[in-house]
């Protein structure tokens, strides 16, 4: 459509909202209800602007003309039009600029600020708030409102993680509109109306496990992470636009420091991954980075006490430890949210001490790189039919999200000169979900079961049999359409089906049907299928069987990257297996297996146990090296998602001693060894990388790169040789607050309560647990400390358990006979 | 029976023309006839079985023809918007009656409901008929408890007659209605803030396009129509478009109803023929002012006031004449200020009433209008006003007109901006002195 913004002639896409072509014209307007990825409401109407159109003769269709210029005449609107809820038309004509215009803004920018404080000085959106911004550019200086402000309360916690300034708020409706329309949990609302409304919950807070993003896109100080209010000026932070480690979504984040802390961490923008969003866990979850009893320096045993030496010193230490073992009796392991440098470090390493013990963990029994057709997280939003086997809201939180943009049935918008449009017209408030094409299946009810068509929960650990038995009605369906009588053979297909499996036969017929008959159908699955090599296998051949595409949540951020690069045992017999009583010494990355006490007895007896970690635990306890490790925020490095895109993780400026990746473990072993490893450093693992990937992970972009699936059989030679799938009663369940840290969160572990053991009421009845109790209680040989949690969404005989990097997601034994309350301890249950 | 009246030589446009009878307000006010049998007996129910028996198509071009327009206010042609709804899916549609009257000076619906509710119970089912919706709302203004209770009596005994629900009057047609009360918020009248409000939302207006036909409650297509115009429909079956159009003006056809009230003798509710002169209605209809009167509302409070002299006396109660005297014909409401009236204290009670009825959904109504405007106006009675005061409010005015998201700021703004176009006198008087020109009487306290 051909357009005109003062002017700058355009050519805009129908349906365009006027205020996104003001942009693509390179102009300005300003707003603060529009909000990229949500709906436009024409509620501020600071995005005035006087629109004009020609207009065709009813009877000729012509266009009628003006007869001084005899070009087509233009009809101005009587009114100012907001240019956020106004869609292009041919020979449109706006006008920014005129005084009229200025007029309008002026008036909006003075009614703005009739009830709106001025204490930027103290706010911490002072520097970086919309509203001052615009104030100043498009405001008289000048207040005619003589009056007292509104006086509303300015410290309400609308949950533990965010405080809401009700005095600030400029009702543009972001919050609101976000909660229903991103996560669709409606939490949030305005109470009163006129000059009264304020903002406002029930009493529960605010329960959804994205709610932190209002903060980000709050345009004013109203609604502030409480991590970091007070904390700092905007211009004082240091910004390093980084990639989540926390799970394997690859969020992009936007971590703020100041004087070697970090203060906050905001949702970056990577359009492909999670757009503008991030989860309460990743945001709020940075405060243990900066927790007093981090590790800083290296540590050798003298005496059976740790003390503090150089690098130099303990890598002498580490050297004679390992010179004294023979070294295809030494294990190395790092954590599978570790980067791809740090890969490349550790595989350095082990081929240098000579042994094929070498692992990255969590890693399930199964594989978590797709076959066939991977999916991106666009296929994922784009899909008509999803199957989700798993509870991605925990797994890989930006899954549930892009899941979600599915069900609205609205493609990702094309991006302008100016990058995401402004106003999406196609986006509206409260629009219809087509849940009908969202099937998920878990063995209890999950967050996404909210908004799924059709739910499905089989027994824990039940997955291979529900997916051998869809793969087989497949199979027998897709034979029958070939029989003399197709509908009888399809019946035939359904007589064996077993409802046991958690469906019945019609549902399991309907959701094939659905699959069937979808154009782009998504299998997405977690950590619940990969923990069994046959629910793995069966869910493979269910896609290629369906033709749907594959997405895989890993256990951790980068276990997928490690997986692709192969950081991986020589035999799976050299599984990381911390219990192995043939290992003679152990260098691990991040993990901490002496949690369990048997483990911790097998480590007593080691020639050498050298850990590299952030903060003492049961495992440093028993080390004779104890190194200083970065956190995932202070790492330089790469890192690949579920959807297989490389994406940068950056370091940002942390105060934390002498600590480094694992690449700097290598780098100073190396140099005690007199050996330049490979993985030395970032830069020379990215040398490696180079070869092995074809990509110069140096020059990638913020928004990432996809990598192409590896060649067949390049995963052939990998192939990992299944492992059995466990059993138990305890089901290890995916956490979006990850739980190693949540101690030492204290904002988190207000908002979200500690660790829950939950169960099905009945079952915490018969064992006299009640409510909000804190019990500790061994779950495969890990002595837990939980607090109880009845859920009727858990199915009688079932208790599950969040999952630590050193307890991976599946069944694990449960011995309720152990468990031990807490004497008069009880939390609160969120 | 249909087709547009095209001689408009011999127009009735006066409540003397012998030819006018009042039909709508036929039974206002007679006793007992509220109910089914008295509706019944007088032949109730017959224009439904006329339309049932017709096909939807031409149900909705006989309304087109009759020249009906709203009466909600904003006066669009009933019939237009009834063909504006998409050819029926399968799934759910509706019709809704805006009963939420709430201008101040308005009271049509009122009476109607409370004392013929068969009357607009039987306009819906028509123009359910004609717009093939099987379901019905009528959303009843809060505080109008009778028409509730009377309505919902009205319902009942529709059902028990098979006059409502499963093929009615003995139909193949479904139609049943849903009765909802409102929680006392006048933006409920506006159409899509009513449908947030129906759906349990909170009422703010909503963004159109898409409009109520393509998406409307529950975004599925919806008809909205205001008491009056739902049971004018039920005469225009009964006598056809030529009946209705026969009465009125070109611009503004068939009867509409005066709602006088302020300083006359006989305040009240007159149906009268369109086109009928402000004089009469004021003068012969309800006695006239009491004294010097220096203005009056034409329809409604949201619609600017004129000066109460022969030249606006004379204009006729039509859209078109309304808009181009720089006001509308609204609602039909007519509020008569007397002389010794200050118009400041007068024009605060309109404007308190829309900021406490802003919805707070935008900024120019929020602030301007629920905040800002009523303050200034409290700053000016007090006697603490200055002339820059006056000055103020009037560029403020200016600011608040046609910028905000629904009319309601314009609701406000408008006459107030009319107000001090005709009487800016009595602002710089109260400016200057401190003191009201004519001093407040005990409004308040009545
Ligand atoms: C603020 C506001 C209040 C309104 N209140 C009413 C009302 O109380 N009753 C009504 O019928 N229409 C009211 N309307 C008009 C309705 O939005 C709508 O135009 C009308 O119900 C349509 O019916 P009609 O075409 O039969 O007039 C109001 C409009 C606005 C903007
Ligand atoms: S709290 Fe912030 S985001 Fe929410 S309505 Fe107010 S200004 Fe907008
Ligand atoms: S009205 Fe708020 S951005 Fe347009």
């Amino acid at each position: 459509m051909k357009i005109h913004v003062n002017d700058v002639p355009l050519d805009v896409a129908p349906g365009t909202s006027v205020i996104d072509a003001v942009f693509a014209a390179g102009y300005d307007v300003p707003y603060f209800c529009s909000q990229e990825y949500m709906s436009p409401i024409g509620a501020c109407r600071m995005c005035l602007a006087r629109v004009g159109a020609p207009r065709k003769d009813r009877a000729t269709g012509e266009w009628i003309l003006d007869e001084a210029t005899g070009d087509a005449k233009i009809f101005w609107f009587p009114n100012p039009m907001a240019t956020c809820t106004t869609q292009v038309m041919e020979g449109m004509v706006v006008d920014t600029l005129s005084k009229e215009v200025k007029r309008a803004q002026n008036g909006m920018v003075e009614f703005t600020l009739v009830n709106h404080p001025l204490d930027c000085p103290t706010c911490d959106k002072g520097g970086a708030c919309e509203l001052q911004d615009r104030a100043y550019e498009y405001g008289t200086g000048e207040s005619r409102f003589v009056f007292d402000k509104r006086h509303q309360e300015k410290h309400h916690a609308l949950s533990e993680a965010i405080t809401l300034d009700r005095e600030r708020c400029i009702h543009c409706k972001r919050c609101v509109r976000y909660f229903e329309e991103v996560p669709g949990d409606e939490v949030l609302d305005f109470i009163e109306r006129g000059g009264h409304t304020y903002i406002g919950t029930l009493e529960d807070g605010l329960p959804s496990p994205f709610s932190g993003n209002i903060t980000d896109i709050c345009p004013v100080g109203a609604l502030l992470d409480s991590t970091s209010r007070f904390r700092g000026r905007n211009w004082e932070y240091h910004h390093t636009d980084t990639t989540s480690l926390d799970d394997p979504s690859g969020a992009a984040l936007r971590i703020d420091a100041r004087t070697g802390r970090i203060e906050r961490i905001k949702a970056g923008l990577n359009d492909e991954v999670n757009k503008t969003w991030i989860d309460d866990g990743t945001r709020f979850g940075h405060e243990y980075a900066d927790h007093a009893d981090r590790i800083t320096l290296p540590m050798v045993r003298k005496d059976g006490r740790l003390e503090p030496v150089a690098w130099s010193e303990a890598m002498r230490v580490v050297r004679d430890k390992l010179g004294g073992v023979d070294g295809t009796k030494v294990g190395v392991a790092i954590r599978a949210d570790a980067t791809l440098e740090e890969g490349v470090a550790a595989q350095a390493l082990a081929a240098h001490l000579g042994t094929g013990r070498l692992d990255h963990a969590p890693r399930p029994a199964a594989s978590v790189l797709p076959g066939g057709a991977p999916a991106t997280l666009r296929d994922v939003a784009t899909s008509d039919g999803l199957l989700v086997l798993g509870d991605p809201t925990h797994e890989a939180a930006i899954v549930d999200l892009r899941i979600k943009d599915a069900l609205k049935g609205v493609p990702p918008a094309d991006l302008l000169p100016h990058g995401v449009p402004i106003a999406d017209l196609r986006l509206t408030e409260r629009m219809p979900r087509k849940t009908e094409i969202l099937t998920v299946v878990a063995p209890y009810r999950t967050d996404l079961m909210k908004h799924a068509g059709r739910t499905v929960t089989p027994p824990a650990g039940g997955e291979g049999a529900l997916l051998r038995a869809l793969l087989a009605l497949a199979h027998a369906r897709t034979e029958a359409q070939g029989a003399s009588d197709p509908g009888k053979a399809a019946d035939a297909a359904l007589a064996g089906w077993d409802d046991a499996v958690g469906m019945s036969a019609a549902d399991a017929a309907a959701l094939l049907d659905a699959l069937a008959a979808a154009e782009a159908p998504v299998l997405i699955w977690g950590g619940f299928v990969s923990a069994d090599p046959d629910a793995d296998a069966a869910a493979r051949a269910l896609a290629t069987a369906v033709g749907a595409k594959t997405l895989i949540l890993g256990p951790m951020a980068n276990a997928a990257g490690l997986e692709r690069i192969g950081v991986l045992p020589s035999h799976e017999r050299y599984a990381y297996d911390p219990a192995s009583s043939e290992v003679r010494a152990w260098i691990l990355g991040d993990l901490d297996p002496a949690q369990d006490p048997t483990v911790a007895k097998r480590f007593a007896d080691l020639d050498a146990l050298i850990v590299h970690a952030a903060f003492e635990n049961a495992t440093t306890a028993l080390a004779d090296v104890v190194l200083p490790a970065v956190t995932g925020y202070e790492k330089e490095g790469s890192t690949l998602n579920a959807e297989g895109r490389l994406l940068p993780v950056r370091a940002a400026p942390v105060e934390a001693g002498a600590a480094t990746d694992f690449t700097g473990v290598v780098k100073a072993y190396g140099e005690a060894a007199g050996e330049r490893l490979e993985g030395r450093s970032v830069r020379s693992a990215r040398r490696v990388l180079k070869k092995r990937l074809d990509v110069d992970l140096a020059e990638l972009p913020d928004d990432g790169r996809l990598l192409p699936p590896a060649p067949a059989a390049a995963r052939g030679a990998r192939a990992l040789p299944a492992r059995r799938a466990a059993t138990g009663s305890a089901l290890v369940v995916p956490s979006l607050v990850r739980i190693e840290h949540l101690d030492r969160n204290p904002t988190l572990l207000r908002e979200h309560g500690g660790p829950t053991l939950r169960m099905h009421p009945s079952d915490a009845h018969a064992h006299g647990l009640t409510r909000g109790e804190v019990v500790t209680v061994p779950v495969g040989g890990i002595p837990r400390r939980l607090v109880v949690a009845p859920d009727d969404g858990v199915p009688e005989g079932t208790w599950l358990v969040p999952t630590l990097p050193d307890q991976p997601v599946g069944l694990h034994p449960l011995d309720l006979d152990a468990l031990r309350r807490e004497r008069g301890e009880t939390a609160e249950v969120a | 029976m249909s087709g547009a009246v095209t001689d408009t030589v011999d127009r009735i446009t006066s409540r003397r023309d012998p030819r006018f009878e009042v039909t709508l307000y036929a039974y206002v006010g007679v006793e007992g006839a509220h109910t089914l049998d008295a509706y019944l007996e007088r032949g109730g129910y017959d224009a439904a079985r006329r339309a049932l028996a017709m096909e939807p198509g031409e149900v909705v071009d006989l309304v087109k023809a009759s020249g009906l327009r709203g009466r909600g206010g904003a006066g669009f042609p009933a019939g237009v918007k009834w063909s504006f709804m998409p050819p029926p899916d399968g799934r759910d549609r509706y019709v809704v009656c805006n009963a939420d009257e709430s201008e101040p000076g308005s009271c049509k619906d009122r009476y109607l409901m409370e004392d013929d509710p068969h009357q607009l119970i039987e306009g819906m089912m028509i123009a359910g008929h004609a717009i093939q919706a099987t379901t019905g709302v009528i959303y009843v203004r809060g505080e109008y408890h009778h028409a509730y209770e009377r309505l919902r009596a009205a319902m009942e005994e529709a059902r028990a007659r098979g006059i409502l629900g499963r093929g009615v009057l003995g139909t193949d047609v479904d139609f049943d209605l849903i009765l909802h009360r409102g929680a006392g918020a006048y933006i409920c009248g506006e159409e899509t803030a009513l449908m947030n409000s129906f759906e349990g939302l909170r009422a703010n207006p909503r963004l159109k396009p898409p409009f109520p036909a393509q998406a409307g409650v529950y975004g599925r297509p919806t008809t909205i129509n205001n008491v009056t115009t739902l049971a004018s429909v039920v005469h225009v079956v009964a006598k056809g478009a030529d009946w209705f159009a026969a009465m009125g003006t070109d611009d503004s056809k068939g009867i509409h109803h005066a709602q006088v009230s302020g300083a006359v003798a006989r305040p009240g509710v007159f149906e009268v023929p369109l086109g009928i002169t402000y004089r009469e209605i004021i003068h012969d209809l309800a006695g006239g002012p009491v004294g010097p009167a220096k203005a009056f509302i034409p329809g409604g409070t949201s619609c600017p006031l004129l000066p109460f002299d022969d030249a606006h006396l004379d204009l006729p109660m039509e859209y078109a004449a309304m808009a181009n005297a720089g006001t509308m014909m609204g609602t039909g409401g007519v509020i008569v200020i007397p002389q010794d009236q200050c118009i400041v204290d007068a024009m605060y009670n309109v404007v308190r009433f829309y900021a406490h009825e802003s919805c707070g959904k935008c900024t120019p109504c929020r602030e301007g209008v629920a905040t800002w405007l009523p303050k200034m106006y409290q700053k000016l009675l007090a006697g603490l006003g200055t002339p820059e005061d006056v000055d103020l409010i009037e560029d403020m005015v200016k600011n608040l007109r046609g910028t905000a998201f629904c009319p309601l700021a314009d609701a406000a703004a408008w006459p107030v901006q009319k107000s001090l176009e005709l009487f800016r006198d009595e602002y710089e008087y109260l400016a200057h002195h401190g003191t009201p020109m004519y001093p407040a009487k005990d409004r308040w306290s009545a």
